[in-house]
């Protein structure tokens, strides 16, 4: 297909840049499409979990096991009136939601789905990652603030401060798999992997867990949904925001959710790789795998309390995250 | 002029316009948004130069980072505007003071020449040669590790201390006395 595109822009006799940007406006679309179906399908699975998990049965009306509810609520949102709160701060109130989504999206650039099916195998995949989604608790305070309203302020500082604190975590955890891989790149990662002959959830059981707990709490999930404790803070962030501009924040949450998924798979389950199946079903296979125990935990678990939260962070993951690099160091300079 | 050369006076126009905003902003969270909007234009600016890790460092540390610390200082202090006296006039608010007394205005000034002139002495000094395309390094952060932790470390490791002591000076000025 880029094959065919080239030759077509050539034919044209336009110069190879407009090649470039036509190509990335493809891959970008694709990924959208992608991520669209996803959200529209992972929030009814969402329902649908929930209410087998609570002894209901979830959306039943709407389409086949109530399939095209999401489709439904999405088109009910579309038209929704544009309401903007006249207290708020019109210009950071309107683009805060865009960073939100943008930020989810970019992170979709460097994760590979099979061998060739990925946009850009970047050398610095994981810095990428950990830099592009940092964007995210730019957009929640600045969601926060413009909003001009106590809950969403409550609830954008929690957030960041979720994020700032699990972060640290989570980054050292991808550390210690990058020292095993020898690389940042997301496909190396996977490739290593297969050279070593093993997951390197074997080798890094810690990791795992220290990850799989922060990426949760990254993603702002029950039992780490402090920032929207709709309980206390009616909606955290999210309060002022209705129709479209709280849809991008959803469809944000979905695509970051599976995203999550993705890297969980890269890192620690394998990737792409895997017996008999296609590479890329192998992948989905992982990550929609995880993105069921993500459901299943939030469905699960009670919410924490904050001190809990920042407890859990700074005072047990953190030092499991060191000690997990520390034994990844040695084991790498002993065996390397 | 070819077209990465339009599109760095595309970003650098969108850093130097946003840089400008964040000096003339009356609120500080816009202030710290905009500032968000220069570091951004900045790491472009990296990512053109093919410092690719240094582009993704820049938006990990200042924009993920810095800038989320300095908005979660201004929303804990409560400052939220900054707003001199507005009947000033621009002369008034550079000197700080009614009737525009010029002597005051002498050490700003003072500064931001001494600034330029040493910008423009760095960049005469700085060696800008223009390397051949096959030198340039595609494995930035594997070039930037070897430098880091073997020819450059022990700067690295002066430097790491310097900042160690400024973190627990900070603490210290920061933390009360007990009985306080």
């Amino acid at each position: 297909m880029q094959q065919f595109i080239s030759d077509q822009i050539m034919a044209l006799g336009l110069p190879q840049w407009t090649f470039n940007v036509v190509w990335a406006l493809i891959q970008g679309l694709l990924v959208l499409v992608f991520i669209l179906f996803n959200a529209l399908f992972l929030i009814w699975l969402e329902r649908k979990v929930s209410g087998h998990i609570q002894l209901r049965v979830g959306p039943m009306r709407t389409g086949f096991h109530g399939a095209l509810q999401t489709l439904a609520d999405a088109l009910k949102l579309l038209g929704k009136e544009d309401i903007i709160p006249s207290s708020a701060d019109r210009a950071v109130f309107v683009i805060a939601p865009i960073i939100a989504f943008a930020s989810a999206m970019l992170v979709y650039v460097v994760i590979p789905w099979s061998p060739n099916l990925i946009v850009q195998d970047l050398n610095i995949g994981l810095i990428y990652i950990a830099a592009v989604s940092s964007l995210l608790t730019l957009a929640l305070l600045s969601a926060g603030w413009s909003s001009n309203n106590k809950w969403s302020l409550l609830g954008a500082m929690r957030s960041a401060s979720q994020l700032i604190s699990y972060e640290v975590s989570l980054v050292l955890s991808i550390v210690s798999v990058a020292l095993l891989a020898g690389t940042l790149s997301l496909n190396g990662i996977v490739q290593a992997q297969q050279e070593w002959g093993l997951w390197f959830v074997v080798l890094q059981p810690i990791g795992v867990f220290v990850f799989l707990t922060a990426t949760l709490a990254e993603l702002n999930r029950a039992p780490f949904d402090m920032p929207e404790a709709e309980s206390e803070l009616v909606a955290g962030y999210s309060t002022e925001y209705s129709g479209m501009r709280w849809a991008y924040f959803m469809l944000a949450e979905y695509s970051a959710l599976l995203a999550a998924g993705a890297l969980n798979a890269v890192l620690f389950w394998g990737g792409w790789s895997g017996p008999f199946l296609p590479p890329a079903v192998w992948m989905l296979i992982k990550v929609y795998g995880f993105v069921f125990l993500a459901m299943w935990i939030r469905w699960s678990f009670p919410r924490i309390r904050v001190d809990h939260l920042m407890n859990l962070g700074w005072k047990v993951l953190l030092p499991l995250a060191v000690v997990q690099l520390l034994i990844t160091a040695i084991i790498v300079v002993v065996w390397g | 002029m070819n077209l990465s050369g339009v599109l760095f006076l595309f970003v650098a126009l969108i850093t130097l316009v946003a840089a400008w905003r964040v000096v003339v902003s009356e609120r500080i969270m816009h202030a710290a948004l905009w500032l968000a909007l220069t570091f951004f234009g900045t790491a472009v600016a990296f990512l053109m130069l093919n410092a690719d890790f240094v582009a993704a460092a820049q938006v990990l540390v200042y924009v993920g980072a810095i800038t989320v610390l300095l908005i979660f200082g201004v929303m804990l202090s409560g400052a939220t505007e900054v707003r001199g006296d507005t009947n000033m006039t621009f002369w008034e608010r550079i000197t700080q003071s009614k009737g525009g007394n010029p002597v005051r205005a002498i050490l700003p000034l003072l500064a931001a020449s001494a600034f330029a002139v040493l910008m423009i002495v760095l960049y005469h000094l700085a060696d800008l040669r223009i390397y051949p395309a096959e030198s340039v390094i595609t494995d930035t952060p594997h070039a930037i590790g070897l430098a880091l932790f073997d020819t450059y470390v022990i700067p690295f490791e002066v430097a790491s201390l310097v900042l160690l002591v400024g973190l627990v000076g900070a603490i210290v000025l920061a933390t009360r006395e007990e009985g306080e």
